[in-house]
């Protein structure tokens, strides 16, 4: 079995985690924000099983990782009706557009 | 009979709760279901319900002599329940029950109130057939007979009050019953509120009797009225001194000196507490018996229904300040001042009232005025202490003017059938001549008029006579005083003067009464020339009311209504029996002529006030020659009046209104008191209501109200920058904010909380750091007793001389191996050891971090967020100083260890 630092997981995960930030700040396609948000998630899990692997004889992290990866589905579910509900709307999946309450 | 005094003892008298009971009970069934009921329901209930009462009361009234007899009176009582108690001068509890108590006077009030009152709702059922309110009145007429009854059988102050109000109410409810015209609904408010300032004089009354005689039961009161013979300070108020020297008697003073004595006296003004009673209750009365100055609401309460006026506004309700004088005997024979008060003002409401009734042209006011200044007759009674001979003014006078005022209805009943305006059907002006139309309603009238004006033999005679009598004839002798304040003295000449206005009133009353009958029953009928768009009233006499004058633009024409009729049976049976009783009734209390059986139920009610009264030794002897006045009263007032209105058609009149027009409408007008009213009082109030308008207007919309929302908007107009609506702008929030809540978890802080509890005590100062999470401390410097190396000890203890003053160096490690640093200074006040040296207030100043190795300026300058500063207890001495960083005194640490992730 190798060895792979935790190190290396940790700086995946916060490579990761500042792709799905910067994503999520920079970009403005809804679609795009959503998978921004299950990278930034991912992330997040990926930190949670690493540590864990320091401690074979407890599973929190792993299992906690699965809540992520449920709420996650449920998040994207949800974030994708309202998508689908926006552009029914506005003919635009921009999160520009979604201005209505302003005016 | 027997069975009755078995089921009711005299302590237990529970025939009372069915005679309250009834009333009350057919004001819920008519004002509830009234409109269900149907007219002859509502009828039948109402006349039940008072019929009910009357018959009862004749019960009570022949089961009083088997009363418990307390001082020669006899009484009934009954307590319902205990009501509340209140806590007297020497904290004892004063009770205060629900409880009625029926002795003679009470007795014969009931029997008028509920025997009138039953007439005159038979005379309703007629008289309102055609209203649309029908049930709405009977319910009122019902509650007031209920209100009217508790107030007369309540056996203290409190439930009194209650009764009081509740007929207040009820007045208030009749005048305005026709409240769809606002002419009705401003008299009902007037009637109310001018109720409300007697109301508060009787609340005072009530309050000083709680406090001087630990009681507000009237027996009580009678008991122990002795207590109200103390002085009280009234001038100057509270602990104001009495005429400085600087006031009165420096001459740079800026007052006159006359004025320095007025307000601050050599001596301080007192009054006996039983002439502050007695003012307190008769300020009530005068609101409620329409006494000058407070007599305004009582004639423009005639926009009510007429039994109303006749039931309420002359019979009943108005005579109940004289029963509360009455009731209060034994308060106001302790003090001539009240008693003269009351006679005089009395005295001169007669008269002045009289006055005014002499040139009105309403039938209603006539009698309203007429009303007035009988009322006033009463209280020039009860104020020389006659209180029986007062009181039987007010059993006469019920007769004689409900029978005026239902005769009064009668005619503006047939008149309104042809006119069809409230106005014109009452003016006397369209009357005359309805002698042949309403014969009966004329004979009725008649004898009342002959009643009040006094003719000899009628009731009005008798009780009018034995007042004048006892005003002239009385002395009042005021209580003993054991105070240096002497007591005031009645002057020898007050009571002639009292009895000389009293007979120029009643001239007055028979002229204007006999004017009113000729006006309206002789001549011809003047009512067939009133034509639509008749103005003459208004134009020529300018009523003062500013009502809608929907029928003055009539189309002008002759009106073509039925010619007057005698009223039905329901009304004529009520005035035949007034009328009989108007004749009849002053042979129950004639005492010249020895026959007086009602004298033996009133008199022994009043026994207690002989000692205070005295024959005048001027007026021994003179009781029959005194009655002459009385009669030449009579004769001259009728004779004017038959001259002026009879013979001469009131060509007089007219004559005298042409050669002094202006005295003329000064008397018409009322002598103009609403008008001094409304520019004085009402002025006022008004005015005070403007500046109240205005604060409400700038203080409290404009500052209150508008610069809130000012501020709101103003910091909603900066928020609403930050609501871009862009997700991005909020995530970045988010991360921005994420990133500063990790930077400074991330890093230790050092602060501290000094507490001086133990300083004085043990000379212990102790001092904890506050917790962090993986922090280890390091504590150095003088007298600091733990190593000099990080450990988990958090506290530390320090021993302070006074005056002493010692720093300590904390610094704070946290699981990253970055230290922060903090100087805490901590001193005991005592001899003081130098200029700043008085225990500078501790401070727990941030340094940074060591591990950075350039820190931004502006970092470090900030204050910590630490709880020291605030949770840490004021030292005893010295001025608060402001946190300062103390750099200089910061000694560098070595950086940990650098942080290690790897295990």
């Amino acid at each position: 079995m190798i060895h792979v630092p935790l190190e290396y997981f940790l700086a995946v995960a916060a490579i990761l985690f500042v792709i799905g930030s910067v994503g999520f700040l920079l970009r403005r396609n809804l679609l795009v924000l959503l998978m921004s948000i299950e990278l930034m998630l991912n992330a997040v899990n990926l930190t949670l099983v690493a540590y864990n692997r320091m401690q074979p004889q407890n599973h929190a992290g792993q299992i906690f990782a699965f809540f992520v990866i449920a709420v996650a589905a449920a998040e994207a579910a949800v974030g994708l009706a309202i998508v689908l509900a926006f552009f029914r709307v506005r003919k635009t999946v921009r999160s520009d557009d979604a201005d209505l309450l302003r005016n | 009979m027997e069975a009755l005094e078995k089921q009711f003892p005299a302590s237990d008298f529970a025939l009372l709760a069915v005679i309250l009971l009834l009333p009350l009970i057919g004001a819920f069934v008519n004002g509830v279901f009234g409109k269900r009921l149907g007219k002859d329901g509502v009828r039948l209930m109402a006349l039940a319900a008072v019929g009910g009462s009357f018959v009862l009361s004749v019960v009570t009234f022949l089961m009083l002599p088997k009363g418990e007899t307390e001082g020669g009176a006899a009484a009934l009582h009954w307590t319902a329940w205990h009501w509340f108690s209140i806590n007297g001068r020497v904290m004892q509890t004063i009770p205060i029950d629900v409880a009625f108590r029926v002795d003679g006077m009470t007795a014969v009030m009931m029997l008028v109130v509920t025997g009138v009152g039953f007439l005159i709702h038979l005379y309703s059922t007629e008289y309102m057939a055609k209203d649309p309110g029908y049930h709405r009145f009977f319910a009122y007429l019902n509650l007031f007979i209920f209100a009217m009854l508790v107030l007369i059988t309540a056996d203290n102050l409190a439930l009194l009050f209650v009764g009081w109000e509740g007929v207040g109410l009820c007045s208030y409810l009749l005048i305005g019953f026709w409240f769809t015209d606002e002419k009705n609904a401003t008299a009902g408010k007037k009637a109310f509120i001018v109720n409300r300032i007697g109301d508060f004089g009787l609340i005072l009354a009530a309050a000083m009797l709680v406090y001087y005689c630990g009681t507000l039961r009237f027996d009580g009161i009678q008991q122990n009225a002795g207590n109200l013979l103390g002085t009280v300070k009234i001038w100057p108020i509270g602990n104001l001194p009495t005429e400085p020297d600087w006031l009165a008697h420096a001459s740079s003073s800026p007052w006159p000196a006359w004025l320095a004595k007025l307000v601050l006296p050599a001596k301080p003004v007192q009054v006996y507490a039983s002439t502050l009673v007695g003012l307190a209750v008769f300020l009530g009365c005068a609101g409620k018996s329409a006494q000058i100055p407070l007599y305004v609401w009582l004639p423009d309460a005639m926009a009510g229904p007429t039994p109303v006026s006749a039931l309420i506004h002359a019979a009943t309700m108005v005579t109940a300040g004289v029963y509360l004088v009455a009731r209060m005997s034994a308060v106001f024979l302790l003090s001539p001042a009240a008693m003269a008060t009351v006679a005089t003002v009395g005295a001169l409401t007669a008269l002045f009232a009289a006055s005014i009734g002499l040139f009105q042209n309403d039938l209603k006011k006539v009698l309203a005025y007429s009303t007035v200044s009988q009322l006033g007759f009463m209280f020039m009674g009860v104020g020389v202490g006659a209180y029986a001979a007062g009181f039987f003014h007010v059993f006469t006078h019920a007769f004689f003017k409900a029978c005026l005022f239902l005769g009064a209805g009668s005619v503006i009943y047939s008149m309104h059938a042809r006119i069809h305006d409230t106005d014109r059907s009452q003016d006397m002006r369209n009357m005359g001549g309805m002698r042949n139309f309403l014969p009966r309603t004329r004979w009725t009238f008649l004898i009342a008029c002959c009643a009040i004006a006094g003719l000899p033999g009628l009731s009005g005679f008798w009780s009018k006579d034995e007042i004048l009598w006892k005003v002239f004839s009385t002395r009042v002798v005021g209580p003993e005083t054991h105070g240096s304040t002497p007591m005031w003295e009645w002057p020898r000449w007050l009571g002639p003067a009292l009895f000389a206005v009293g007979v120029i009133a009643a001239t007055m009353t028979a002229f204007y009464m006999f004017r009113a009958y000729f006006m309206t029953f002789h001549g011809n009928f003047r009512g067939w020339k009133v034509v639509r768009g008749w103005k003459a009233a208004h134009a020529e006499l300018g009523h003062d009311d500013a009502h809608g004058d929907s029928h003055h633009a009539e189309p002008s024409g002759p009106l073509e209504g039925p010619r007057p009729t005698e009223s039905p049976w329901g009304m004529t049976v009520p005035l035949v029996v007034l009328a009989a009783f108007a004749a009849f009734a002053g042979f129950l209390y004639a005492e010249p002529i020895r026959v007086a059986p009602l004298a033996h139920v009133l008199e022994p009610v009043f026994a207690h006030s002989e000692k205070f009264l005295a024959l005048r030794e001027e007026a021994k002897g003179l009781l029959f020659p005194m009655m002459a006045p009385g009669f030449a009263a009579f004769l001259g007032g009728t004779g004017a009046a038959i001259y002026v209105y009879w013979n001469r058609q009131g060509a007089p009149e007219r004559r005298f209104a042409r050669s002094w027009p202006r005295l003329y409408r000064l008397v018409y007008d009322k002598w103009r008191i609403d008008e001094l009213y409304d520019a004085t009082v009402v002025g006022m109030v008004d005015a005070l209501a403007d500046i109240f308008t205005m604060a409400d207007k700038w203080i409290i919309d404009g500052i209150i109200a508008k610069l809130t929302a000012a501020l709101v908007g103003f910091v909603g107009t900066l928020l609403r920058i930050l609501q871009t609506g862009r997700v991005q702008a909020y995530a970045a929030s988010m991360v921005i904010g994420l990133g500063g809540l990790g930077w400074f978890l991330l890093r230790p802080h050092a602060a501290a909380s000094i507490d001086y509890k133990n300083l004085k005590s043990a000379g212990q100062v102790v001092i904890s750091a506050a917790p962090g999470l993986g922090y280890s401390y390091r504590w150095e410097g003088q007298g600091v007793p733990t190593g000099a190396d990080f450990s988990p000890n958090r506290q530390i203890a320090l021993q302070l001389a006074p005056g002493e003053k010692k720093d300590v160096v904390l610094s704070v490690k946290n699981a990253a191996g970055s230290v922060a640093t903090t100087q805490i200074s901590v001193a005991s006040p005592g001899k003081p050891g130098g200029a700043g040296a008085m225990g500078p207030p501790p401070t727990a100043v941030p340094v940074r971090p060591t591990d950075a190795p350039r820190p931004e300026p502006p970092r470090d300058a900030e204050p910590p967020p630490a709880p020291a500063p605030s949770s840490a207890p004021k030292p005893p001495a010295g001025p608060a100083v402001p946190v300062r960083p103390q750099r200089p005194q910061v000694r560098p640490i070595a950086p940990g260890a650098a942080p290690k992730g790897r295990p």
